[in-house]
């Protein structure tokens, strides 16, 4: 592989990050490439001796969907950290996939009932006492208070639920990528 | 599964590494690169990833010295806690390699 050869796989696997980023990496690869050739190396050398370049894109991808997930913490971000994980193998996308619908499945659930509680408890306590002969309005009230309450109790309990799995995903996936694929793909590759 | 376990080893201890090395001076990345090729036989590529990670961190800050050679190189130097990083993972690399060599030494 050139020099040329190499950068250019090296940037077309970073894509998707933002522009500065990807000229910073570029150039720290390409002062590696400048700075071995005046070592005395050929450009086909350097490049074996670096390794892949589109793996190494996919570990800085990742990094970065990391980062953006510990400081932001919305869904795009969790989906963003979870794939750049997936791109580089370390989790099994057969093992995951179910996985994540599942858990998906059961979180979205909870969010829907969380909805409904504050809904309905919203729609007890405001229309309740016109509608309803018999009852006491406070007790209207009260109830449909405490449904409402139950529904923002749930909501807040799913979200801090969601965050530590995307946050036991993360930490599994950078154990494998730091640890053992690497360990792997260094003896494939050198 | 020598061979397995060694990589994971150096992986493991790259950080430290690269710490260590900063610590006795500031360093461009293919010096960096180089000394940890030579020294535990890592692959060039991982110090790139592996430096901006740190970065990111605040473990290590960089700056750009004109080059005689080239375009100007970037350095890198350890920030504060990037010491109190290399002192902390120092202390918990000795007291492991003793454990270890307390095991295996007579064993192996």
């Amino acid at each position: 592989m050139t020099r040329q050869q190499f950068l250019n796989r090296l940037r077309n696997g970073l894509a998707g990050l933002p522009p500065t980023a990807i000229d910073e990496i570029v150039a720290d690869y390409e002062g590696h490439f400048t700075e071995g050739a005046s070592a005395g190396r050929s450009e086909s050398e350097i490049a074996a001796a670096l390794g892949d370049p589109e793996r190494h894109a996919r570990e800085m991808k990742a990094e970065a969907g990391i980062k953006r997930w510990q400081t932001e913490r919305n869904p795009a971000a969790a989906a963003g950290a979870v794939f750049g994980i997936l791109g580089l193998g370390a989790l099994d996308l057969i093992v995951v996939i179910p996985f994540l619908t599942s858990i998906g499945g059961v979180l979205l659930a909870l969010y829907c009932t969380a909805a409904a509680c504050f809904g309905v408890g919203a729609a007890g306590m405001v229309a309740g006492p016109f509608w309803v002969v018999g009852a006491p309005p406070s007790a209207l009230i009260v109830g449909g208070l405490g449904l409402m309450s139950a529904g923002v109790f749930v909501a807040s309990g799913t979200s801090l639920a969601f965050i530590g799995i995307i946050n036991a995903l993360v930490w599994y996936g950078r154990l494998h990528m730091r640890v053992f694929r690497p360990a792997l793909e260094t003896q494939g590759g050198a | 599964m020598v061979e397995t376990v060694q990589v994971q080893l150096k992986k493991g201890v790259l950080e430290l590494c690269v710490l260590a090395l900063l610590s006795t001076g500031d360093a461009y990345g293919y010096e960096i690169a180089n000394r940890l090729a030579k020294g535990i036989g890592m692959g060039e590529g991982t110090i790139y990833p592996l430096m901006r990670r740190m970065q990111a961190d605040g473990l290590v800050e960089t700056y750009l010295v004109e080059s005689p050679t080239g375009p100007p190189r970037k350095y890198y130097r350890l920030s504060a806690s990037g010491r109190t990083s290399l002192a902390d993972q120092g202390a918990e690399w000795r007291s492991f390699s003793r454990a270890v060599d307390a095991i295996v030494g007579s064993a192996a």
